[in-house]
C-alpha cells in the first residue's frame, strides 16, 4: 500500500529571490509555487502505519464460511449493517447416532443410539415445527403491537423482524441432503451463534428419539455478502481486497438505504 | 458413563446388550490424556441405546385448553386441586395433554361441556365432561348418593348408550350444542340427550319436563337413508344423510331449521328450498346460522342473518328457507359457521371469511357481507414453503381455527377466557400459530374452550 504512488505534495506560493546575473544588482523577488516541505516523503514517512480492521458477525473456530471485515472507514458501515438485522444463511452438516458434550463430533462421547427408524419425512416434520415456533418468536420479539392494522399488513408481507436485541431466531430451515446417518440442513437465522446451531442439531436428534452431532457449520451468506464475494486464503492480497471493496460498495449502500432509510 | 446413566434414567431406554464397563477404565491402566487410538477404541466399544425401533408407531393424543371451572377440559385437578395449598386454575392458556384410555376419533365442544368418542367396539365408546345440568352428558350417577346425578362432571366419564348390539356398533361422530348433544352410530341411528324444550332432541316437547338427572336418551332412526353427519346449532339439530338430504329439528325463531316457518319442530323434517334435489356433502352450524356445501362446490345458507351472514342474497335478518349464496370465489370444499362470522375453504386451499366480528384481516375489518380472502402467507406459505395449504376450517362461537396440511393449527378471533390457546389473554386479529407438541389432525372449538386430536411426531 505504501509503495503505491502517493498523493502529489501540496503546493504553496513563496517569494523567492531571483538568481541575478552574477555581478551585483537589485535582487528581485518572484512568486513561485513550490511544494510544501512538510509533505516531502522523507519528512512524512510511510503513509499508512496502521490500518483499522473491524470484524462483522463472529465466526467460531470450528466453523467456516463468509466472514465480513470492515477496513478503515468501513468500520462505520459495520455498525449500520449490524443494525439492519439481516439474516445469515448456514449449511449445517449433522450425523445421527452419537451425542457428545459440546454437540460437535470432536467432543467427548456421551451416548450412542440407533437411528434406523429415522426417515426423511420425520425429519421434515420436525423442521416444519421448528420453523413454526421460530416464526412465532419472530413476531413476538419484533415489539410491534399485534392489535394494530399495521402489524397485520407487515405480517402478510412477511416483513416483521426484530429490530433490536432478541434471542436467536431461525427464519427458515430445510433439509438439503439426507443419507443415513448423515444429513445436511440449510438454516436462515438471526442473532445466532454457531454453538446455538450445533445445539439445534443435537435437539433435532433428541426429538427424533435418537441423537445427533454437528459435523460442519459453514456460513454461506451474511446479509448481502455471499460466497461469490468472499476472498479465498490465496486471494488475501492487496489487489483482490481493493477489487472486492469496490465491487460491493454499491450493494451495501443500496441495502442500508432500503432498511435504515 | 454417569451422564449416560442419567440420560437412560430420564428416557427409559432398554438395557444394552454390550457390557457397560467399556467406558470405565480398570485400576491396571495408567491415567493421563488418552491417545487418539484409545479414544476411538473406547468410542467403538461404547454401548448403543435404542429408544425407538423401526416399527415405532406415532401415538395419538388429545390436547385441551380454555376455561377450566366448568370441568369441560376433563382435568379434575384444575377445579379441585389435589393438594390443599394449590389453587384452582381458572384458565388453561396453552394446550394441555389429556390422558384418555382409547384413541379418540371424534370430539365436540358444547357450551361448557365436551364429548369425546372412539370408534372402538368396546362397551364404552363415548366419554363426556363438563356441565351436566340438562343431562347433556347422560345420567352420571353420583358416587355419594346413588339416586342423584352429577351436575358437573370433572373427568371424562363414560356415557352408557342403550345400544342393541353394543359390541358391534361403532360411534362415528359426536356433536354438542348449547344444552343438548347428538351421537351418530354406524348402524343404530342417532342418539340424542339433553335439553328438549325446543324439540332439539328430535322428540315431542313435554311441558315442565325436568332435564337434569334424566335417564332419557332418545334414538332417531327414521331417515330416508343412513345419517352420515350430525351437527348441533345452539338450540337446533341438523342431520345429513347419505343421499345428500338435510333434516332439521329444534328451535326455529331465526329460521335456523330452514323448514319455511319460524316455529319449533320436534320431529326431524326434510329441508327443501334451494337444496331440494342437491347432493349436500357437508353441513355446519354452531350459533343460529347454518351453511351447507354441495358436491358441486356451491354453498347454501339459512338461519340468522343479523350479522350480514346472508346479506349477499337478502336484506331480511331471518332466512327460514335454504338459499344459494352466489359467491364467485371458486369451488368450495368445506364451510364452518360461527356465532356471528362464517368461513369457507375452497378447492385451491384459500380461506374466505365474512360476517361480523374479528374476521382475521386485522382490526380494521369488522364486518363484511361478501367473502374476503385471508392471504396464505399468514398460514405459513412463503417462497421457501410454497406447498403449505389449509386443509380444514373450524368455527367456535367467536373464534376461527384453520388446520394446514403440515399439521399446524392457526386460530384467530375473540380470546374468550383463553380459548385460543396462544398463551396470551388478548384477542387475535389475524391467524396465529398454536404451539402443540405434535401434528394436529382435528380440532373442535367451543365457546370458551377447544379440544384437539394430535399425532405425535415420531
Amino acid at each position: 500500500l505504501n509503495a503505491a504512488p502517493r498523493r502529489p505534495p501540496r503546493q504553496h506560493v513563496r517569494f523567492l529571490p531571483v538568481p541575478s546575473g552574477g555581478d551585483g544588482g537589485t535582487t528581485g523577488l518572484v512568486a513561485t509555487r513550490v511544494p510544501v516541505l512538510a509533505d516531502h516523503p522523507l519528512v512524512r514517512g510511510p503513509q499508512f502505519r496502521r490500518l483499522k480492521i473491524g470484524a462483522g458477525h463472529r465466526l467460531d473456530v470450528k466453523a467456516s464460511g463468509v466472514f465480513v471485515l470492515g477496513m478503515g472507514h468501513g468500520n462505520k458501515l459495520l455498525t449500520d449493517l449490524y443494525n439492519c438485522h439481516l439474516t445469515k444463511v448456514y449449511t449445517v452438516g449433522g450425523l445421527f447416532g452419537k451425542a457428545t458434550d459440546d454437540f460437535s463430533d470432536t467432543g467427548k462421547l456421551v451416548e450412542k443410539t440407533t437411528f434406523d427408524h429415522i426417515t426423511r419425512e420425520k425429519l421434515e416434520r420436525i423442521l416444519a415445527v421448528i420453523q413454526g415456533t421460530n416464526h412465532k418468536a419472530l413476531l413476538m420479539h419484533s415489539n410491534i403491537d399485534m392489535k394494530t392494522q399495521e402489524a397485520y399488513e407487515l405480517a402478510v408481507k412477511g416483513l416483521i423482524r426484530p429490530m433490536g436485541k432478541s434471542p436467536p431466531i431461525i427464519t427458515a430451515i430445510r433439509c438439503l441432503q439426507f443419507t443415513l446417518p448423515e444429513f445436511q440442513l440449510e438454516i436462515h437465522c438471526l442473532h445466532e451463534t454457531q454453538q446455538y446451531l450445533r445445539k439445534m442439531v443435537h435437539e433435532i436428534g433428541l426429538e427424533l428419539k435418537s441423537s445427533a452431532v454437528c459435523t460442519q457449520v459453514r456460513r454461506i451468506r451474511d446479509g448481502v455478502f455471499t460466497l461469490e464475494d468472499a476472498l479465498l486464503r490465496t486471494q488475501w492480497d492487496l489487489q483482490s481486497v481493493q477489487k472486492a471493496i469496490w465491487d460491493c460498495q454499491l450493494k451495501v449502500k443500496a441495502e442500508l438505504e432500503k432498511t435504515l432509510g | 458413563p454417569e451422564a449416560a446413566a442419567m440420560w437412560r434414567a430420564l428416557r427409559g431406554a432398554r438395557r444394552p446388550a454390550a457390557a457397560e464397563t467399556a467406558l470405565r477404565r480398570g485400576l491396571g491402566q495408567a491415567a493421563g490424556p488418552r491417545s487418539v487410538r484409545q479414544l476411538r477404541e473406547a468410542e467403538e466399544a461404547a454401548p448403543v441405546f435404542q429408544y425407538a425401533g423401526k416399527a415405532a408407531k406415532r401415538k395419538d393424543r388429545v390436547f385441551v385448553w380454555g376455561f377450566c371451572y366448568s370441568g369441560a377440559l376433563g382435568v379434575p385437578s384444575f377445579v379441585k386441586p389435589d393438594a390443599g395449598w394449590k389453587k384452582p386454575r381458572r384458565i388453561q392458556p396453552t394446550p394441555y395433554r389429556l390422558e384418555t384410555e382409547e384413541k379418540i376419533s371424534s370430539a365436540a365442544c358444547g357450551y361448557g361441556f365436551t364429548l369425546l368418542s372412539s370408534n372402538t367396539t368396546d362397551i364404552t365408546k363415548v366419554w363426556g365432561m363438563g356441565l351436566n345440568k340438562d343431562s347433556q352428558l347422560g345420567f352420571q350417577r353420583s358416587r355419594r348418593d346413588r339416586t342423584k346425578g352429577y351436575e358437573y362432571v370433572l373427568e371424562p366419564s363414560p356415557i352408557p348408550l342403550p345400544l342393541e348390539k353394543p359390541q358391534q356398533t361403532r360411534v362415528l361422530q359426536v356433536s354438542c350444542g348449547r344444552a343438548h348433544s347428538l351421537i351418530l352410530t354406524d348402524s343404530e341411528g342417532v342418539f340424542t340427550m339433553g335439553n328438549n324444550s325446543y324439540g332439539q332432541c328430535g322428540r315431542k316437547v313435554v311441558e315442565d319436563e325436568t332435564y337434569s338427572e334424566s335417564h332419557l336418551i332418545h334414538q332417531l332412526k327414521e331417515f330416508d337413508s343412513r345419517v352420515v353427519q350430525v351437527v348441533c346449532g345452539q338450540d337446533h339439530s341438523l342431520f345429513r344423510t347419505k343421499k345428500g338430504t338435510v333434516y332439521a329439528c329444534g328451535w326455529g325463531a331465526d329460521g335456523q331449521t330452514g323448514l319455511g316457518h319460524y316455529n319449533i319442530t320436534s320431529v326431524p323434517t326434510k329441508l327443501q328450498g334451494d337444496i331440494a334435489g342437491v347432493n349436500i356433502i357437508q353441513v355446519s352450524s354452531y350459533g343460529d346460522c347454518c351453511l351447507a356445501v354441495s358436491d358441486e362446490g356451491d354453498v347454501f345458507g339459512w338461519g340468522n342473518s343479523e350479522y350480514l351472514q346472508l346479506a349477499s342474497v337478502t336484506e331480511t335478518t331471518q332466512v327460514n328457507v335454504p338459499r344459494h349464496l352466489p359467491f364467485k370465489i371458486g369451488k368450495i370444499k368445506e364451510a364452518a359457521c360461527g356465532g356471528t362470522g362464517n368461513i369457507v375453504l375452497t378447492e385451491e386451499g384459500n380461506v374466505f371469511v365474512w360476517g361480523y366480528g374479528i374476521l382475521g384481516k386485522g382490526p380494521n375489518l369488522i364486518e363484511t357481507a361478501v367473502p374476503e380472502m385471508i392471504p396464505p402467507s399468514l398460514f405459513g406459505w412463503s417462497d421457501f414453503n410454497p406447498d403449505v395449504r389449509v386443509a380444514h376450517v373450524r368455527c367456535g362461537l367467536s373464534q376461527f381455527a384453520a388446520l394446514t396440511n403440515r399439521g399446524e393449527l392457526f386460530v384467530w378471533g375473540k380470546n374468550l377466557r383463553g380459548c385460543l390457546g396462544t398463551g396470551r389473554m388478548e384477542d387475535q386479529y389475524f391467524p396465529w400459530r398454536v404451539t402443540v407438541p405434535g401434528e394436529v389432525v382435528d380440532v373442535a372449538c367451543g365457546v370458551d374452550h377447544m379440544v384437539s386430536m394430535v399425532k405425535s411426531f415420531t
